[in-house]
C-alpha cells in the first residue's frame, strides 16, 4: 500500500485536555504503517497504527475526517479519546481508498452477551406480568371489591356504554313496556330457580338494532333491542342471558377492567412509538385481551348450560343462536383473534347437550314471549 | 474583566436534503424492524445534528450507541413492567372503592375521568426520565476531545419538579418562572464540561420579563370572554377571543424562546467562561409557521398524487386481489404519510430552529481557560435513556 508522500498539517485535541494541538502527520513503515502525529504543544509524537484507524460515522462534513484508533477503553465504543482532525486531500484521499476498516463499529467484549440477557430478562418480565402476575392480581382485587362499590361501576360503565350507543341522557334507550317488563323477569324467575346466585341480576334492555348483549360488573345486564328481535325463540334469549349470567357470577368484567388497566400502560410501554405503533398496539393489545377472554367464555358457555338444564329449558335455542352469530360479520378472524370461541363448536356443544336433556319446557308462554318482543314500543 | 479575550461563535451547519434522506431511512428501518431499528436510528440523527454543530472550527460529537439504548430500553421494560402494572392497578382498584351509583351524566363523565387520574402514577417517573435522559446526552457529548457530563441527582429532580409544577398549576401559571428557573438550575449547575463545572446565576423573578407576551394574550381572551358575557357585541368578543388566543400561543414560544436568552446569558463555566445569545422569537417564529406551511404543502401534494392514484387503480385493484388489497395499499400510503411527515418536520422546521439557535449563541473565554480544562471520567450511564424511550418522554431527536 502506497502512503502519501507529503506530511500533512492536522489539528489534535488529545482527550485529555481542550487545548488544541497544530500538528504535523506523517506515515513511519516499521513492522506495520503507523501514522505519526507530531507538534510544538506535544511533549512527544504520538504513533497510531493505521490499521487500528477508525473515523468516526454519520458526519455532516464530507470534507475532513475525524480519526481515533481501536483500543480497550471506558468509552461507550473501544476507541482512545484523543480526536485528529484531517482535511488534507492527499491524506483522506489514502485513507479513504486503502483502508477498509476505517468505519469499522467495535464493539466492547460480552456485548452480544448482555443483548442476549437482557432481551429474555425483559421478555420474561413482560410474560411473567401480563400472563401470571397481572391475572392473579385482578382475580384477588376482584374478589375482595365490596358488592356495592362493584354494582357502582357496572351502572357507570353500563351509562359509558348507553352514550356511546346514541343516548343523550341516562336512561334515554332503557326500554320499559310493562307487559315486556314482567315477560322479562319471568325469564330470569325461571332460570334462577334453584340456582344460588351471589348478584342481584338487574336486566335493562337497550332501544338499539345491534344484535348484541353483555355483562358489565355488579350484576348489570344489558340486551339490545336487535338480539331480541333476530334470536328467533325465547329459548335462545334465555341462553343468552344464562350465558351473561355466567360472566357476572364470575366477575368477569371487573376482572378485565382490572386486567386491562394493569396491562394497557404496560403493553404501549413495550411497543414504544414509531411510525404506525398505534396500529400495532390495538392489533396487541385486542389479541391479548382475546386470548384470555376466550376462557372467560367457555367458562359462561358452561355455566350457562348448567343453568338451562337446571331450569328444564332447552338448550337448542342455544345451538340455534351460535349458528347465527356464527353466520354473522363477513371478515373471518382466525380463532386467536376473535374475543369468542368459533360458533360452530359452540353450538354442537349446545346441541350435543339437548340431545341428552331429559324433560324440557319453553321458557316462555308465546303469548309472554310476543310481550317480550314489545318491551321497547 | 482583562483584555485577553477568546470568542468562538457557533455555527451549524447541517443541510435539509442529507437530513431529510437520513431520517426517511431510518424511519423504514424502524418500521421493518417492528420498531428496535429506533435505537440505531436516533443515534445516527444526533451524530449528525452533533457533527453540523462547531464552535471555532471544531464540532461537537455524539459518542452514544445505538447497542447502549437498546440495553438500557430493555432493562428499564424489567423495572417498569413491575412499577407500571402493579402500581397502575392498584391504584385503578382504589379508583373503583370511591365509586358511587352516577344520577347524571356529569357525574358519571366525572367518575369515569378519575380512572384516568391513575395515570399520574406515571408522572414522578416522567420527571425521573427527562433528568437521566439530559445526563445521558451531556455525557455522549464532547467537544475538543472533553466530555461533558451531569452529576447523579434524578431523585432530588423528580420532588422538585412535581413541587414546582404543582405551585404552577395551582397558581394558574403565574409561578411559571419560578419552576422554569429553579428547575433549569437544578439540572445546570450539576452539569459539567470536563473538571469544568457550569453555574446557573441570576434571579428567577427576572423571568417575568418573558411572561409578558403570555399574560397579554391571556388577557386579551378574557376581555374578549368578559365583553361576550357582557354584552351583545359578537363580532368584537370573537375578534378579541381570535387575537387572544393567537397571542397567547406565540407568546408560550416567546416566554420559552426569552427565558432561554436569559438563562444562557447568566450562565458560567469554570467561573471566567460566558455565553452570550441573540435568539430572536421572530425568527423562531417564521420558522415554526413557513416550514408547517412548506411541510404542509409538499404533504398535501403528495396525499392528493397517492389519493389519485389509489382511486384511479381502485376498481382494478379489488378485481385482480380483492377488497383487502385495497386496504393494504390504503394503510401503506398511511404509514408513508406519516413516514415523509417526519422527515419533512425535521428538514424543514426542527433543523433550521436548531440552526438559528446554535449559530446565536457565543462563547467567550477569557484567559485561556478552555485550553486548561481537563478531561473527565467516562460516565456509563446505566440506563442510556431507556426510561425516556419506554416513557416516550423527549422531543424531536
Amino acid at each position: 500500500m502506497e502512503t502519501p508522500r507529503n506530511q500533512a498539517k492536522a489539528r489534535l485535541f488529545d482527550g485529555e485536555t481542550a487545548q488544541e494541538h497544530r500538528v504535523i502527520l506523517n506515515a513511519l513503515h516499521r513492522d506495520q504503517i503507523y501514522v505519526q502525529i507530531s507538534g510544538d504543544t506535544l511533549d512527544t509524537p504520538l504513533e497510531w497504527p493505521v490499521k487500528d484507524l477508525r473515523a468516526l460515522r454519520d458526519q455532516s462534513d464530507g470534507s475532513r475526517l475525524v480519526l481515533s484508533y481501536r483500543r480497550d477503553t471506558d468509552d461507550e465504543a473501544p476507541r482512545d479519546p484523543a480526536r485528529l482532525i484531517v482535511t488534507d486531500p492527499d491524506w483522506l484521499a489514502w485513507l479513504h481508498v486503502t483502508h477498509d476498516d476505517l468505519f469499522t463499529r467495535d464493539l466492547h467484549k460480552g456485548t452480544w452477551r448482555k443483548v442476549i440477557t437482557r432481551s429474555a430478562m425483559a421478555v420474561a418480565a413482560v410474560v411473567l406480568m401480563l400472563f401470571v402476575i397481572l391475572p392473579r392480581m385482578a382475580d384477588t382485587l376482584a374478589d375482595i371489591l365490596p358488592i356495592e362499590r362493584e354494582t357502582a361501576f357496572g351502572k357507570s360503565v353500563t351509562a359509558q356504554m348507553e352514550r356511546f350507543l346514541g343516548g343523550k341522557t341516562i336512561g334515554a334507550l332503557h326500554c320499559s313496556n310493562e307487559k315486556g317488563q314482567a315477560a322479562l323477569e319471568r325469564m330470569m324467575a325461571r332460570l334462577s330457580q334453584g340456582a344460588d346466585l351471589q348478584y342481584d341480576i338487574n336486566i335493562t334492555v337497550f332501544d338499539h338494532e345491534m344484535l348484541n348483549a353483555f355483562a358489565a360488573p355488579g350484576g348489570q345486564i344489558v340486551l339490545m333491542r336487535g338480539l331480541l328481535e333476530q334470536a328467533g325463540s325465547a329459548d335462545a334469549v334465555a341462553a343468552v342471558l344464562a350465558h351473561e349470567i355466567g360472566h357476572v357470577e364470575s366477575r368477569d368484567a371487573t376482572r378485565g377492567a382490572l386486567r386491562s388497566a394493569g396491562s394497557a400502560g404496560l403493553l404501549s410501554l413495550v411497543l414504544g412509538d414509531f411510525s404506525g405503533g398505534t396500529a400495532v398496539l390495538l392489533i396487541a393489545e385486542h389479541a391479548f385481551q382475546a386470548s384470555y377472554t376466550r376462557e372467560a367464555e367457555s367458562a359462561a358457555d358452561v355455566f350457562a348450560i348448567e343453568m338451562l338444564n337446571k331450569a328444564q329449558v332447552s338448550s337448542d335455542g342455544m345451538a340455534q343462536f351460535f349458528d347465527l352469530i356464527g353466520g354473522e360479520g363477513g371478515l373471518e378472524l382466525p380463532e386467536y383473534f376473535s374475543t369468542h370461541p368459533a360458533s360452530d363448536g359452540r353450538a354442537v356443544r349446545a346441541r350435543r347437550n339437548s340431545d341428552d336433556q331429559d324433560v324440557t319446557r319453553p321458557v316462555l308462554s308465546e303469548s309472554d314471549w310476543q310481550d317480550l318482543l314489545t318491551i321497547c314500543d | 474583566m482583562t483584555d485577553n479575550v477568546q470568542a468562538f461563535l457557533g455555527r451549524y451547519a447541517g443541510k435539509r436534503s442529507p437530513m431529510f434522506w437520513l431520517v426517511i431511512k431510518t424511519s423504514l428501518l424502524t418500521l421493518l424492524t417492528v420498531g428496535i431499528y429506533r435505537f440505531w436510528g436516533k443515534t445516527r440523527i444526533r451524530k449528525y445534528i452533533w457533527s453540523s454543530t462547531s464552535a471555532d472550527g471544531a464540532a461537537f460529537e455524539y459518542t452514544g450507541t445505538g447497542t447502549e439504548k437498546f440495553l438500557g430500553f430493555l432493562m428499564a421494560v424489567v423495572v417498569l413492567a413491575v412499577y407500571l402494572g402493579i402500581v397502575q392497578m392498584i391504584l385503578f382498584y382504589f379508583g373503583l372503592t370511591i365509586f358511587s351509583e352516577p344520577t347524571t351524566q356529569a357525574e358519571m363523565i366525572a367518575q369515569i375521568g378519575a380512572i384516568y387520574i391513575t395515570l399520574f402514577a406515571v408522572m414522578p417517573l416522567i420527571f425521573f426520565a427527562q433528568y437521566r435522559a439530559r445526563r445521558y446526552k451531556l455525557a455522549r457529548t464532547r467537544w475538543r476531545g472533553v466530555r461533558f457530563g451531569m452529576e447523579k441527582g434524578a431523585g432530588g429532580y423528580v420532588w422538585r419538579a412535581i413541587v414546582y409544577y404543582l405551585l404552577t398549576a395551582v397558581t394558574l401559571g403565574v409561578l411559571t418562572p419560578l419552576a422554569t428557573f429553579n428547575l433549569e438550575k437544578y439540572k445546570a449547575d450539576r452539569s459539567w464540561y470536563g473538571d469544568a463545572r457550569i453555574e446557573q446565576h441570576g434571579k428567577w423573578t427576572a423571568l417575568y420579563r418573558a411572561m409578558i407576551h403570555p399574560i397579554l394574550g391571556v388577557g386579551i381572551f378574557l376581555i374578549g370572554m368578559a365583553v361576550l358575557g357582557a354584552t351583545k357585541l359578537a363580532d368584537l368578543s370573537i375578534v378579541l377571543l381570535i387575537v387572544g388566543y393567537i397571542w397567547a400561543m406565540v407568546g408560550v414560544v416567546s416566554y420559552r424562546v426569552q427565558s432561554f436568552k436569559y438563562l444562557t446569558k447568566n450562565k458560567l463555566l469554570a467561573g471566567k467562561i460566558t455565553f452570550d445569545t441573540g435568539i430572536d422569537t421572530g425568527t423562531i417564529v417564521t420558522t415554526l409557521i413557513l416550514g408547517s406551511l412548506v411541510m404542509g404543502i409538499i404533504l398535501a401534494a403528495l396525499i392528493f398524487g397517492a389519493g389519485v392514484l389509489v382511486a384511479l387503480s381502485a376498481e382494478a385493484l379489488i378485481m385482480m386481489l380483492g377488497p383487502v388489497s385495497l386496504q393494504i395499499v390504503l394503510g401503506l400510503l398511511y404509514l408513508m404519510a406519516l413516514l415523509f411527515s417526519g422527515a419533512l418536520t425535521m428538514a424543514w422546521v426542527t433543523q433550521p430552529i436548531i440552526e438559528h439557535v446554535v449559530g446565536s449563541i457565543a462563547v467567550y473565554d477569557h484567559d485561556d481557560t478552555l485550553a486548561a480544562i481537563h478531561q473527565r471520567e467516562a460516565d456509563q450511564g446505566a440506563d442510556a435513556e431507556g426510561f425516556a424511550d419506554a416513557l416516550d418522554v423527549g422531543g424531536a431527536f
